[in-house]
């Protein structure tokens, strides 16, 4: 029977050519959702509907800042609290200074009106347009978003979850005692119903319905026109993976503050219209029962998923006010049957956040990604695309903006004196490197000689303890990861640091971050010039991927962490190269790669420096190093211990000894067998 | 009462708070150490042992503030209720670990903590259905004796709180220091991986320091309930946060900065709650800006964060 209807349903469906269905789709209920208050007269239904909007406009918000960024924020309903006071005391009779002429100017505006109070004096009442208090609200909702976010988006991930507990807990305490503007406990009453037209909206559901609709839609549509931008991309690369994303020249702090902004100015919407809708505001409406619903919501929806989210919110909302009533009715009515007492006195709505408990743990437990994940894996390769020829010789490169520098025997990169303690360990000890302008500069020594150290202390990861570095003549020492990737100093890990939950091409266009223009205005409005730049962009990570042939072409789409070791660590390297830099800091590109692929490897990046691209490279693999270094430098134990041509660094005794261990006839022995 | 009169009633009523806090604190600071995770389920877990107290108490038939009673039968109903709210939180705190957090031990990002929030949810709604939405009266079995020190007073329930916490804390020590488990605790919080290919067994130790968190967690709620002879289903979530801080002031994973942390933290709220300058409605405000001022100025603490070294 199901099987026949799933059938018919599949035949239907087959009618709309594959490309129109989501659209269709979206269409269909954007109009089912405009003709519901005219189809179902009911107010209380529809009053129900615009809740369940309400919080899904919150549940948009919140996942800004949980679900793109990965910041945990468990006191969201500040925000909702700070939007719903703006509009209460922009329009309730409890906040009424005294007349001035100083208010002259406000009253030709409109904004304020003069108010008869008690004894003569005549009072401010502030009579702010709803239309204008929503963006006014979103607006210092965000302002306080950055201002909590300040000091503490930069503390570790589980730290901001409780701090921000702490603030969530703090703005109804506020509220609660700063009488003289929030009317303490009692609230704001009598706060303004919008009106339109002249016609105010009062108390019918309907009006306030469609606003709720709009908000959705259009918060629908900024959260998606951000995911898909610049912007989105650098949330996500903070969210996997964050030191990756500074050294890529995501500016880190401005990225966070300004999801935490974004999500605090939904919130702040939302609570203006959640407010003029109650027509009260009260400091019990805003507390962290209120954080963890919208938590709740954006959990089992899908973390980071747009439509997720919606549907989430709105399952939930009209699972407490329509159906956990009526499964309550048919227990009770259940219980009167077989005359159980306890079955009549169960009661679903009182239990509604024990079932959102339940909820979360059951989704963590079985289902993380949610209703609607926010990533749709695409499939494996099939076989024949898995077994076709690699293609390795590409001949010559074309990669416009890489490379052009000649040999002029300058020095763009130089580490002058450079000393990194880790308390008492000396990782670097007055270390001195320079590598000439289009050379290939190998570093070699022993596991923990401080090799990955000097490429963290260049690149701004590690702090020195004293000494310099220069790159294309000025002093980049102690500047942010960020800052000397935008000046042209792109590198790789040791241990690979992608952004494991997203494809090829998505860690390929994060790596061109720095160079991408695009602001969260013009990612939303999207004017010819952004969707230029993401063409453009687009077409760069195609041209970068053909510096390893056919390997990572097929593979575009996918999840990185599905991918072989090699091919992870090509794609770090293509992720590197996408920022167009002067200088390539590859630290041990070739390790964990077979014979064949170190060879492959090693031919590329000899390729890329015929451009004219220079190149400093961590190798253990002295092959390798030969085939590609002018000049080798040595360290052991922080110290340069030898400095050379490959040639003559295999001959340096200190260097047979530092690797071979103490005996050095032994060593030479050695390597003599 | 004279100043100084008030600055020691100040200082033995935030010494009773802070002993609370420090055994509440002890609980997030033994799981933050081995597993970096913010135990929300321990907040609840408190209010669970206050109520499994009161039971206990009923039990012996003890109700209101007039069942008094002395000698021997007096403590050998402290001890009885001490040691089954003890098991009875900690065995809870083991299957919150066992259902809920164990098979997330390997799932990166937040699950973990989302899971805790879950829990923590379920068992304060839980309890609010059954038991009921309104503050509980706390039987209490301690005779009204009160010794006044100048014009100060110190009751035996504040005597009877320093003791057991003191006696708690330095078992506590003693295991984490001398018993094998506590050094196999102290080798995983250390780094989990080589604590495991030395032949500790990481589950056992994550359990136990569940059950000993928690235990202690009940022992801070039967507290609760004595020192303010009421007990509700909403109890957790303050006390929860004030020890957080503390595990937080005190360096978090670090068992002795816990006690000490809960220690200040004490002594702080019953400044600031009397201070006419604050007032108690504040006094929220003022532990949540010490967490935020502590973690964004001194993320170590006082005394030093431990937790696993990750490369």
């Amino acid at each position: 029977m199901s099987a026949a209807v799933s059938a018919l349903f599949d035949r239907s469906i087959a009618v709309i050519p594959a490309a129109w269905r989501k659209p269709v789709g979206l269409w269909l209920l954007f109009f089912a959702a405009l003709a519901f208050p005219l189809i179902h007269d009911d107010d209380a239904d529809i009053d129900a509907v615009a809740n369940a909007a309400a919080y899904a406009t919150l549940a948009l918000g919140l996942n800004i800042v949980v679900g793109f960024a990965g910041l945990l924020d468990l006191g969201y309903a500040a925000f909702f609290a700070i939007g719903a006071y703006t509009y209460g005391i922009l329009t309730a009779y409890q906040v009424m200074p005294p007349w001035s002429g100083f208010w002259e100017p406000f009253a030709a505006l409109g904004l304020v009106a003069q108010y008869p109070g008690q004894n003569g004096a005549m009072l401010v009442h502030f009579t702010v347009s709803f239309w204008l208090a929503l963006p006014l609200s979103a607006l210092v909702a965000a302002f306080f978003g950055v201002l909590f976010g300040w000091p503490t988006l930069r503390l570790r991930g589980d730290y901001l979850a409780i701090v921000t507990l702490g603030f969530g807990e703090i703005v109804p305490i506020i509220a609660r005692n700063a009488s003289s503007v929030t009317n303490g406990a009692a609230g704001l009453n009598g706060v303004a119903a919008p009106s339109l037209f002249g016609t105010s909206f009062g108390v019918n559901a309907t009006p306030y319905y469609y606003v709720a609709i709009a908000l959705v839609v259009f918060l629908i549509f900024v959260s998606i026109r951000l995911r898909d931008s610049r912007i989105g991309r650098a949330w996500m690369a903070i969210r996997e993976d964050e030191i990756a994303a500074g050294a890529m020249g995501v500016q880190r702090t401005r990225f966070k503050l300004l999801a935490f902004a974004v999500g605090a100015g939904f919130a702040g919407m939302t609570g203006t219209f959640y407010v003029a809708k109650l027509q009260t505001a009260t400091p019990e409406m805003f507390g962290f029962s209120v954080s963890v619903m919208m938590l709740v919501m954006v959990v089992f929806g899908g973390i980071g998923s747009v439509w997720g989210v919606v549907l989430g919110a709105v399952i939930l909302q009209l699972l407490q006010s329509w159906w956990l009533r009526g499964v309550t009715d048919w227990i009770h009515q259940f219980g009167e049957l077989i005359g159980n007492a306890a079955l009549q006195r169960v009661d679903l709505v009182q239990a509604m956040e024990l079932i959102f408990g339940i909820i979360l743990v059951l989704m963590m437990l079985y289902r993380r990604e949610g209703l609607i994940p926010a990533v749709r894996r695409p499939p494996a390769l099939s076989f024949e695309q898995q077994s076709a020829d690699v293609r390795r010789d590409v001949g010559k490169l074309d990669l416009p903006g890489i490379g052009g520098d000649t040999r002029t025997g300058e020095t763009l990169l130089d580490v002058r004196d450079v000393t990194v303690k880790f308390g008492g360990l000396v990782a670097l000890n007055g270390v001195n490197i320079s590598v000439p302008v289009g050379g290939v500069v190998a570093v070699i020594g022993p596991n923990g000689s401080g090799k990955s150290t000097l490429f963290n202390v260049i690149t701004g990861l590690t702090e020195s303890a004293s000494g310099a570095i220069n790159f294309a003549g000025s002093d980049i020492t102690r500047m942010p990861p960020h800052e000397i990737l935008r000046r042209g100093v792109a590198r790789t890990f040791q241990n690979i640091r992608l952004f494991g939950n997203l494809s090829v091409m998505e860690n390929v266009l994060i790596g061109q971050h720095a160079r991408l223009k695009t602001g969260p205005i013009a990612a939303v409005l999207r004017p010819p010039a952004t969707r230029a730049e993401e063409k453009a962009a687009l077409a760069w990570v195609d041209q970068l991927l053909t510096v390893f042939g056919n390997r990572l072409t097929p593979r575009l789409h996918q999840v990185v962490s599905g991918l072989s070791y090699a091919n992870r660590r090509r794609t770090e390297i293509a992720r590197a190269l996408a920022s167009r830099p002067r200088i390539l800091l590859l630290d041990e590109p070739t390790a964990g790669m077979n014979p064949a692929e170190t060879l492959e490897l090693a031919d590329q990046i000899k390729a890329l420096n015929d451009l004219g691209l220079t190149i400093l490279l961590i190798e253990h693999k002295l092959d390798v190093v030969t085939r590609l270094a002018d000049t080798v430098y040595v360290l052991d134990h922080g110290d340069v211990i030898a400095q050379g041509t490959p040639a003559e660094v295999r001959q340096n005794e200190e260097v047979l000894r530092a690797y071979l261990g103490r005996n050095t006839q032994a060593g030479v022995a050695g390597r003599a067998a | 009462m004279t100043t100084a009169d008030l600055l020691l009633q100040q200082t033995i009523n935030g010494l009773s708070l802070g002993a609370m806090y420090a055994l509440l604190a002890l609980g997030f600071t033994l799981v933050y150490g081995i597993l970096e995770l913010i135990n929300f389920s321990h907040f609840n877990v408190f209010m669970v042992g206050s109520f499994i107290g009161m039971g206990v108490l009923h039990a012996f038939g003890i109700s209101g503030q007039n069942d008094v009673m002395t000698g021997f039968a007096l403590v050998g109903v402290l001890l009885v209720a001490f040691a089954v709210t003890m098991v009875g939180s900690g065995l809870l705190g083991v299957v919150i670990e066992r259902l809920s957090l164990r098979p997330l031990r390997n799932v990166t990002g937040p699950a973990a903590m989302i899971t805790t929030i879950g829990v923590s949810y379920i068992l304060f709604n839980t309890v609010m259905l059954t038991m009921g939405a309104d503050a509980k009266n706390f039987p209490n079995p301690l005779p009204p004796i009160k010794f006044e020190i100048g014009g100060a007073v110190l009751r035996l329930k504040e005597i009877l709180i320093w003791s057991v916490s003191l006696g708690l804390m330095l078992a506590l020590w003693f295991f984490v220091q001398r018993s094998k488990l506590g050094k196999a605790m102290r080798a995983t919080a250390q780094d989990p991986e080589a604590a495991r290919m030395m032949g500790v067994e990481v589950d056992r130790v994550i359990m136990t320091a569940f059950f000993v968190g928690s235990a202690l967690a009940g022992a801070g709620g039967l507290i609760f309930g004595l020192y303010y002879n009421f007990t509700s289903f909403t109890i957790g979530f303050n006390a929860g946060l004030r020890a957080f801080t503390a595990a937080v002031l005190g360096g978090i994973g670090n068992v002795p900065g816990a006690m000490a942390g809960g220690l200040i933290i004490g002594l702080i709220e019953s400044a600031a709650g009397q201070s006419e300058m604050i007032g108690a409605q504040w006094a929220d405000v003022v532990v949540f800006s010490i967490l935020v001022l502590v973690l964004v100025f001194r993320p170590s603490g006082l005394f030093g964060r431990v937790a696993p070294n990750k490369s």
